[in-house]
């Protein structure tokens, strides 16, 4: 089948600065990935490319199986929300019936709904909107959209913790009931977690992990205890980080541990914690940038 | 055409800027006119005004906004630069042919009043909107349009190169200017110049040569287009 979206030596430089550097990738159609990286590591230029807003330096990018950038064809079956868009002085109400024309697919009793759960005053004028309820606006029209392709970049800045589980909560429902492809970028990466099936990491323009999200759950574990005890279970394992405090120690080592282990932690007492997928990519994105992840 | 059709519908959703304030406007500086008219003694070759340049000038303003303030949200909506701005160029010319007959009609009335009963020009400018209503609703139509297109360009070197870029755009056509007054000066064809806009130039012709600006304008701007990122 042909990816919904394949790059290939994707690179984007300004002014000498490398905004994206060789990113191959690809992805299924009705999957859900989380474009994942700290600020300036390349996401939103990777969508902005992706949805043709951007041009790349070098490297092509398909999305459909065609090229996006001017072409209708593939611009009509996707729709990117992004962070902080900029919408002309109209109402709530407006801005959605105008987005109702573009998506063939669009769903006005979703959009409605959804315009309630969120509690937006459909007659206000956007520009008077808090920063969180602009963002639920362009939630709104990315989920009654129901693109084929529906980019996310961090579309929740300033949303409360209840809209936000929301928005996750509403992706899932509809997702199942409507499959489409979703790319998420997002910094809340444990809230996010359950939702992703696929994890890409981009660290200065570059993709250092790209593997299913179950794969890479589990491929860290954090033993602490007493520290001789720690150091004498972790002997003769890689070690990715340690810290001490007074006694205790507390050693980043990768996972998953088989039984014999389990039982050997147990026996020393110690604990032992998979790491979150958050802290995970933390430490995949921290100083060992050019450390390829295993998952 | 659905999807220009759609652009087209979007811009018209924000009727403030697109309908009430050129109209809006320009009614109003009609009435400041009136009032004016009706007190000055009534000079012996009619009253003339340049008020009617407040809509051209709302146009030029609407077609910058179009590009600039409207970009964003427009492309967002699964179109391409190339249908957004089609799709505004469809605008422009419903627009510029729905007023340019609200010009003709009004300038009717006018001839029709005496001048509103005070020997008022405010719709009819002679020798540009002048002659046979048809005439009028060309040269209107032409000229609207072309404020629009003009506008739009502005909007989009502002939405590419900022300020600075529009500094440079007016300077650019300075220099083009100032290149082709000296060009006219150096080969001592300043006579032949005045001569060719009191004599030669006719007012199909003088059509013709703003139609042709307009057009080259609407591709300076898609070319402008083209590679704007948002």
């Amino acid at each position: 089948m042909t990816p919904t979206i394949s790059t290939s030596a994707l690179s984007r430089r300004y002014h000498g600065q490398v905004a994206l550097d060789n990113v191959s990738l690809s992805v299924e159609p009705g999957t859900v990935t989380g474009l994942l990286g700290r600020n300036g590591a390349g996401k939103t230029t990777l969508m902005r490319i992706i949805t043709g807003q951007e041009f790349a330096t070098s490297g092509t990018v398909q999305v459909f199986g065609q090229p996006p950038a001017e072409n209708d064809a593939v611009l009509r079956r996707l729709v990117f929300v992004r962070e902080e868009q900029a919408y002309p002085d109209l109402s709530v109400a407006q801005v959605i019936r105008v987005a109702s024309w573009f998506y063939p697919n669009w769903d006005r009793d979703l959009a409605g709904q959804l315009l309630a759960d969120f509690g937006l005053p459909a007659g206000r004028r956007i520009k008077k909107l808090s920063r969180g309820m602009r963002s639920a606006v362009g939630i709104v029209i990315g989920l009654a959209a129901r693109a084929e392709l529906t980019l996310f970049d961090e579309p929740y800045a300033g949303l409360d913790a209840v809209s936000r589980q929301l928005f996750y909560d509403r992706l899932l429902a509809d997702f199942a009931e409507h499959p489409r492809t979703v790319v998420l970028s997002t910094h809340l990466i444990d809230e996010a977690a359950d939702l992703l099936e696929r994890v890409v990491l981009l660290d200065h323009g570059r993709v250092v992990l790209d593997a299913p999200a179950d794969d890479v759950r589990g491929t860290a574990v954090t033993v602490s205890g007493p520290a001789t005890a720690v150091d004498e279970f972790v002997a003769g394992y890689p070690v990715w980080h340690r810290q001490q405090l007074g006694s205790r120690a507390s050693v980043t080592m990768p996972g998953p541990l088989d039984v014999a282990a389990q039982a050997q932690a147990r026996a020393l007492r110690l604990s032992l914690e998979p790491l979150s997928l958050q802290q995970l990519l933390v430490r995949a994105s921290g100083s060992s940038a050019d450390e390829k992840v295993s998952a | 055409m659905k999807p220009l059709v759609n652009i087209a519908r979007y811009h018209l959703v924000d009727r403030v800027t697109y309908l009430a304030l050129p109209w809006g406007f320009m009614i109003f500086s009609f009435l400041v006119n009136l009032v004016i008219a009706s007190m000055v003694p009534s000079a012996p070759g009619g009253y003339y005004t340049g008020g009617l340049l407040t809509l051209y000038c709302f146009l030029f303003a609407c077609g910058a906004l179009s590009m600039s303030r409207s970009l964003s949200f427009g492309l967002m909506l699964g179109v391409s630069r190339r249908v957004y701005y089609l799709g505004t160029a469809l605008l422009v010319l419903v627009l510029g042919a729905v007023y340019g007959l609200g010009i003709t009609l009004l300038q009717a009335v006018e001839r029709a009043t005496g001048g509103w009963g005070l020997g008022v020009n405010f719709f009819r400018v002679p020798w540009i909107l002048d002659g046979p209503w048809y005439q009028t609703w060309l040269t209107a139509f032409v000229l609207l349009v072309l404020f629009f297109l003009y506008g739009m360009w502005y909007g989009l070197v502002y939405r590419r190169w900022m300020l600075p870029g529009v500094a440079a755009f007016i300077a650019a056509q300075m220099l083009v200017g100032l290149v082709a007054a000296v060009a006219l000066a150096l080969t001592h064809n300043w006579a032949a110049f005045g001569h060719f806009f009191s004599a030669t130039l006719s007012l199909p012709l003088l059509l013709a040569v703003l139609a042709a600006l307009a057009v080259l304008l609407g591709l300076g701007g898609f070319t402008t287009l083209r590679r704007v990122t948002i």
